[in-house]
């Protein structure tokens, strides 16, 4: 038994010495926002530009077109006359199309909406919470919501009518 | 020393060392060649005085004991393949609002929105969400145990930053150098080692403005040091440079007030944020049972009349 102690305290010794295990660290997963296609689409109530609180789940039955968006970026600026003509061309079908702005003041979005003749919703995500849940990786970024609620399809950068159309046409062909 | 006192010695040290790591979970040392090789070296000394003294070799409080020293078993073999096969510590962090996969837990960790208030509390919520399953709730202070892992919560330093152009406009907060694009809380993933310390460091862009902001996190005393205002308040000093590089200016942000450089106004809230630690351990319940066990089984060998034998003496027959 001696020598059992004798081997139990040389490893003992040699176990607090080594001090040199494995970890590891996973930071932020995201894939960007086509990672979150088929997952519950995230709601958070915010103001709109008139006011009143409203959020993405207020339009459940309805195929949502979800756009990310702020003043200072240029991609966004050349995409709006686009998604005002989709907005135009897909509200009697039962499409919603939702601006949402990223993080700046009403006075700001309202200025710009008026300018550019937006007449959809748009909303002010005051704390770029749609921004994170939606992995967004810059703007703008567009979100197709089904009628049930699940994202169908998340699109990184500026889109065209005719991506819009194409990338909204899959959830509003589904029953 | 003999037999049966190195027996309860050494399984008392499996039973510490067991234990250690519900006690202190994360801890390097469990993941070592060194730690299996010497729960495994407890593992057969227990055994060997088992089989013995159960055959009678050590009379009749040695087979009391011998049950005592099954139950020392139990926890032994639970350390080691706790240590074994158990998941290597994992931090999983992720902003407000976002989702985070661990495959290894084969779950996706859900981080709570965040508001200043929250940031400032320091009480986000953690949620973990496995396939098929409600989201389990990770308790702030408290610890959760999922299979062979033990989860539980730690604070990272964080700053919920609201920027401003001069005439009062809220902007947009970018992290061009984090994961999350869109995201006004600062995580401090990197440090800054300045003199003999190292500070939390993070960046943030206000594409609005074309500003580019590194952000020094400064604790409360450290701030005190820094702070011309002799706020004890924790700080961020700021660092602001345009977007083609020129630097505009420095400027200190004590918690909850608004600082300026240039036309750039932040107004930082500082306060921690949480991220999940993921740590191999042993289920309690293994342990309640192993050492129930052991205590019965020696206890018996000392209480129970006639069973008692001196320690440190041979076995003898009257």
């Amino acid at each position: 038994m001696r020598c059992f102690g004798a081997i139990v305290i040389s490893v003992l010794l040699a176990g607090c010495y080594s001090g040199g295990g494995p970890k590891r660290t996973i930071e932020g997963g995201s894939g960007g926002p086509g990672s979150l296609a088929g997952a519950p689409a995230a709601s958070y109530d915010v103001k709109r530009l008139d006011g009143r609180v409203d959020a993405l789940n207020r339009y459940r039955g309805s195929v949502v077109l979800m756009n990310l968006w702020a003043t200072w970026c240029p991609p966004c600026r050349e995409e709006m006359p686009a998604l005002e003509q989709f907005y135009a061309e897909n509200r009697a079908k039962g499409v919603v199309v939702l601006g949402v702005d990223q993080g700046e003041s009403a006075a700001a979005a309202g200025a710009f909406a008026r300018a550019h003749g937006v007449t959809f919703p748009i909303l002010l995500d005051a704390d770029e919470q749609y921004g994170r849940s939606y992995a967004a990786i810059g703007l703008p970024t567009t979100v197709i919501v089904d009628r049930r609620g699940h994202v169908t399809r998340g699109i990184d950068g500026q889109l065209s009518l005719a991506q819009m159309r194409e990338a909204v046409g899959p959830a509003l062909r589904a029953q | 020393m003999n037999a049966r006192q190195t027996a309860i010695l050494v399984a008392l040290g499996a039973i510490g060392l067991t234990l250690a790591q519900d006690v202190r979970p994360g801890f390097d040392l469990y993941h070592t060649w060194q730690y299996a090789a010497l729960m495994t070296i407890a593992i057969i000394v227990l055994m060997t005085y088992a089989a013995s003294a159960r055959r009678g070799a050590d009379g009749a409080a040695g087979r009391r004991i011998a049950v005592g020293i099954i139950g020392a078993l139990t926890i032994a073999v639970g350390g080691l393949l706790s240590g074994l096969i158990g998941p290597d510590t994992i931090t999983v962090g992720g902003s407000p609002g976002t989702v985070t996969p661990v495959p290894d837990l084969q779950a996706a960790v859900f981080f709570g929105s965040a508001d200043p208030e929250t940031i400032a509390r320091g009480d986000a919520t953690v949620s973990l969400r496995q396939k098929g399953t409600d989201p389990i709730a990770v308790p702030t202070g408290g610890r959760l145990f999922l299979g062979t892992s033990i989860l539980y919560l730690t604070a990272r330093p964080a700053a919920y930053i609201v920027a401003r152009d001069a005439r009062g406009n809220r902007l947009t907060v970018t992290q061009p150098t984090n994961p999350t694009f869109l995201s006004p809380v600062l995580l401090f993933p990197q440090n800054q080692p300045l003199r003999d310390k190292s500070y939390p460091l993070d960046t943030f862009a206000v594409p609005g403005l074309q500003r580019i902001v590194r952000a020094l996190y400064f604790s409360a005393d450290d701030a005190q040091t820094f702070n011309r205002l002799g706020s004890k308040q924790p700080a961020l000093v700021l660092s602001v440079n345009d977007d083609s590089g020129k630097a505009i200016g420095l400027t200190i942000a004590p918690s909850g007030r608004e600082a300026a450089v240039g036309d750039l106004h932040v107004t930082a809230t500082l306060g921690t944020f949480p991220q999940l630690i993921v740590a191999s351990a042993p289920h309690p319940a293994l342990l309640i049972i192993g050492l129930l066990i052991f205590i019965g089984g020696v206890g018996a060998a000392f209480v129970i009349p006639g069973g008692r034998k001196p320690l440190g003496l041979p076995a003898t027959e009257a």
